[in-house]
């Protein structure tokens, strides 16, 4: 496992996805920015940031949850296939790849929508 | 955190990452060296691009009338009936590094006593190093009736001839399944690359067979070549067992001799004798030998076992000749136990490039290559063992969460979705 350092592995998926890692890349960018940003929006707003995590939380598990259903169809297998807990594993975090992105998203718009203004679901300002 | 230590978190992490990454740059040598690669398959591309990178001022020639490059171990898919032909088909052209000399045509003579190699043209190239990375050639008449033409016909299959040879081989499979009958799958007793393959089609024809519910209509036999099916005995023992256990019939010590395309036999040479079975479907693996332009250099090993079919001659560790100091064998060429696969070149390219940097440096040459191979032991739709090993059948596994001898998802998934990335990335002289 020595040999996998980060060149390689950057080189291996730029093989593997071509074009794409750039769009990938770019949409990861874009989350990261997204989530300091909303971040940053409701600090500076005096707005608790745990309901835009529940929100996010409960987004990205469902979105983990039907992509690790969709994961072995998209290695052209089935979920009979997964045979030990290994397999498990890697589905899942291949799953939390685009769950997390889903998370990251629902925690950005809910970040914002509670910093510009008092609703019900996010009325308490932090202490 | 605040800004301050916000900033100087990130500047650590950059310099950690930086040291890094000048872990992993390679050594360079400046010597102004003639180089020359007679091949522009897996070895030669990837011994291409990593010598331009590390040996910047030598002269660089390939020499490969190839203009199509293969992803060999991407056949086993399209067989499977999961990949097309164009999945396993890159051009070379986009592989060459900038700098080298790709002169198109066929190696027709290799003269390591005057340091040259003809091409087909005639012209000849002189070096001040060689490495010969020509591949193997796939030596389907020597089977009496075989002709690879037969491919994908009268229930003959074989994944090995080329892309569009393992989408009829598929055809060819799942054919056989429609109509039942007798299956028949081994290998040849020559070296050959990819030892696993002729398992693979097994199992897959296993599978397909049962998916379909058709097994019960289908009766498969792997014929071993010697009184095993794997030469590491673990994996030996474990596919036996698998074999067992799928109602896969095993006759050991069966060679393929001849096949009657018309009648549908195949006659085998056995210690007993030779025996003749009818079969519905037969998988056939060619006897492979060196080219031609190997054959008849005196590069070829003068006796033991690997001088029959003429494999370059070469030190174990090192893939230097023994009896010409600057030529290197690399790849399916090397007259080395084992190693056919382009899992073994990726660990065999580093070493010859290292020593040879390290040598033109003035430096001892240090580099080692253990004979490590691997082989994604493809054992149904979505399943495989990832198996590695070395020269003494030692099970090498790079990842240790992943057992070699279990069936697992996330070997196919390093299998159908890994490899390929890798493969090319190695031929960039990055993997």
């Amino acid at each position: 496992m020595e040999d996998f350092n980060p060149v390689t592995m950057f080189a291996i998926l730029r093989e593997s996805l071509g074009p794409w890692l750039w769009g990938l890349l770019l949409i990861a960018l874009v989350l990261v920015v997204g989530v300091v940003s909303a971040a940053m929006k409701l600090r500076s707003a005096r707005r608790s940031p745990k309901h835009p995590i529940i929100a996010a939380a409960l987004a990205g598990g469902v979105a983990t949850a039907i992509f690790f259903m969709l994961v072995p169809g998209w290695t052209m297998a089935t979920h009979a296939a997964l045979n030990g807990p290994v397999d498990y594993l890697a589905a899942i975090l291949i799953a939390f790849i685009p769950g997390g992105g889903i998370a990251a998203m629902v925690f950005s718009m809910a970040s914002w929508r509670c910093a510009r203004r008092t609703t019900a679901v996010c009325d308490k300002s932090m202490a | 955190m605040n800004r301050r230590r916000f900033l100087l978190t990130g500047a650590a992490l950059a310099a950690v990452n930086g040291i890094a990454l000048s872990n992993v740059r390679a050594a360079t040598s400046s010597a102004k060296a003639r180089i020359v690669i007679a091949g522009a398959g897996a070895a030669g591309l990837a011994l291409a691009s990593r010598l331009r990178r590390q040996m910047p001022q030598a002269a660089i020639t390939v020499i490969d009338q190839k203009t199509a490059h293969h992803f060999q171990p991407g056949f086993t898919l399209v067989g499977a009936g999961l990949w097309s032909p164009d999945d396993v088909t890159f051009r070379n052209a986009d592989f060459m590094p900038s700098g080298a000399d790709w002169i198109t045509e066929a190696v027709a003579e290799f003269d390591p006593d005057s340091n040259t190699v003809a091409t087909s043209s005639g012209r000849r190239v002189p070096y001040d190093f060689l490495f010969v990375a020509t591949g193997l050639a796939l030596d389907y008449e020597r089977i009496e009736g075989m002709d690879r033409s037969l491919i994908g016909t009268n229930g003959i299959a074989s994944i090995y001839a080329n892309p569009p040879a393992a989408a009829a081989s598929f055809r060819a499979i799942d054919a056989f399944v429609d109509q039942g009958g007798v299956g028949l799958f081994g290998r040849p007793t020559t070296e050959m690359k990819c030892a696993g393959a002729p398992l693979k089609v097994t199992f897959i024809t296993d599978d397909l067979a049962r998916r379909k519910g058709r097994r019960s209509a289908v009766k498969l036999v792997y014929n071993a070549h010697n009184p095993t099916v794997f030469s590491v005995p673990p994996v030996h023992d474990r596919v036996t067992q698998m074999f067992a256990a799928r109602d896969i019939a095993v006759n050991f010590s069966h060679v393929l001799k001849a096949i009657d395309p018309g009648a549908k036999r195949a006659t085998y040479e056995t210690p007993e004798g030779v025996v003749t079975f009818d079969y519905d479907f037969i998988h056939v693996v060619p006897p492979m030998r060196a080219p031609d332009a190997v054959m008849n250099s005196p590069l070829p090993w003068q006796h033991g076992p690997l001088a029959t079919d003429g494999w370059v001659e070469a030190e174990k560790a090192t893939l230097r000749h023994p009896r010409y100091a600057n030529v290197f064998a690399v790849g399916d060429i090397a007259g080395v136990p084992r190693g056919k696969t382009a899992a073994s070149v990726k660990w065999q390219v580093p070493v010859v490039v290292d020593n040879l940097v390290a040598e033109t440096s003035g430096k001892e040459p240090l580099a080692t290559y253990n004979g490590y191979t691997s082989c994604p032991m493809v054992t149904a739709y979505g399943k495989a063992m990832l198996i590695e090993f070395d020269y003494n059948g030692n099970l090498t596994p790079s990842f240790p969460f992943i057992s070699p001898l279990d069936e697992l998802w996330v070997s196919w998934l390093i299998e159908e979705k890994g490899l390929k990335g890798a493969y090319r990335a190695m031929l960039r002289g990055l993997a």
